[in-house]
């Protein structure tokens, strides 16, 4: 009965990571002007990668809908009774747990995206600034949660939950997947990622490189200097 | 977490209703830490802060790189090439109010030019100078 079938959409996929790499970048760059412009350029594909997840939740494939997110108290509080009593319930696409997961990395991430932008745009003063690294440090608060979680059930139910988010397959009943991967939106999205990164890397490597020729021309007017002095 | 955020929250809201402070409370603060650093301490020099704020230090920045040698014009950041209002208290009333604002910037800015923090004598021997640039007209 347990095929492996197609469960997450390429641009489900996409967005995944786009919005792990992004945020842990926006981490990494945080604290120094050196980085301003790339913070900058993570932030934007933050949010926009929210963005177009609250679009592909209307839109997407079945499992990317937000609408196949139906589970109430009880149904979270029987999930969470059969991970602990070894015999775990099996989700084809989201779990229960992720009708408070999603909406809380989604929520924090637009809070963390819409401050950072105000921060920078110097709407709203100094308390915003307060409200953005608040908001991000909640966030990083809940990413561990989630990879905490997806570890736990991930060995509770012997099933690597990871590992589907790069395939996109995972053991279900056939005709429990979905059909096509959607690779046009999921081009669209690197060609949308590319149009963002390309001109601002090109600009950052034209700003160092500004710099780096004013210190190599002040070099070779001294290797002259040295010249004459032979 | 249910914890953490109300904390914080109690602690951003104790930054932004603190009561604004002037530029010389800042200065009496730093002079104060300046002594506890060192018991020789002999005051605050405009020019010394002048010499530290134009002037790299082994590294590729200055403070000036943004806020420019004459800090009470308007700066440009040099990665961003974002404005820099005047960092002058006399061309920016906005300037030296906030012992968070100004705590913050010393740290990440100290980080960026000298790769460690700024003693206070540096910090009261900046403000020293920036407190005696008189206004410019700026745009």
């Amino acid at each position: 009965m347990n095929d492996r079938i197609l469960v997450w959409d390429l641009p489900l996929r996409i967005f995944h990571w786009v919005l792990a790499a992004s945020f842990a970048g926006a981490f990494l760059t945080a604290e120094s002007e050196r980085q301003r412009d790339l913070h900058l350029l993570l932030g934007y594909t933050f949010a926009g990668a929210i963005a177009f997840r609250l679009l592909w939740g209307l839109v997407g494939t079945q499992h990317a809908r937000f609408s196949s997110l139906r589970f109430g108290p009880a149904a979270i509080a029987r999930y969470l009774r059969s991970l602990l009593a070894g015999r775990p319930e099996r989700h084809v696409g989201h779990g229960p747990i992720a009708v408070l997961m999603i909406p809380l990395l989604l929520g924090l991430g637009l809070v963390v995206a819409g401050s950072g932008w105000a921060t920078y745009a110097e709407f709203g003063g100094e308390w915003m600034e307060e409200v953005h690294e608040i908001a991000a440090v909640a966030m990083l608060v809940a990413v561990v949660a989630h990879v905490l979680g997806v570890i736990a059930v991930s060995l509770l139910q012997r099933e690597n939950l990871v590992l589907p988010l790069l395939s996109g397959r995972k053991a279900g009943a056939p005709g429990s997947g979905i059909r096509t991967s959607r690779p046009l939106v999921a081009l669209l999205l690197v060609a949308a990622l590319a149009a963002l990164w390309l001109p601002g890397l090109a600009a950052r490597e034209r700003r160092l490189a500004a710099r780096g020729t004013t210190a190599a021309v002040a070099v070779e007017v001294g290797g002259e200097r040295a010249n004459h002095g032979d | 977490m249910r914890v953490a955020i109300p904390i914080a929250a109690a602690l951003a809201l104790g930054a932004i209703t603190a009561r604004a402070e002037r530029p010389a409370d800042f200065e009496a603060r730093f002079a104060a830490e300046a002594r506890t650093a060192d018991p020789a301490f002999a005051g605050f020099s405009a020019e010394r802060g002048r010499a530290f704020f134009t002037n790299a230090h082994g590294g590729d920045w200055s403070c000036a790189s943004c806020h420019r040698n004459d800090p009470s014009v308007v700066g440009e950041h040099i990665v961003t090439g974002k404005r820099i209002e005047p960092l002058a208290p006399s061309a920016n009333a906005a300037r030296f109010t906030r012992p968070a604002s100004v705590a913050k910037w010393f740290q990440r800015n100290c980080n960026d030019v000298l790769q460690r923090a700024c003693t206070a004598q540096e910090k009261g021997d900046v403000l020293a100078w920036l407190m005696t640039l008189p206004a410019k007209e700026t745009r």
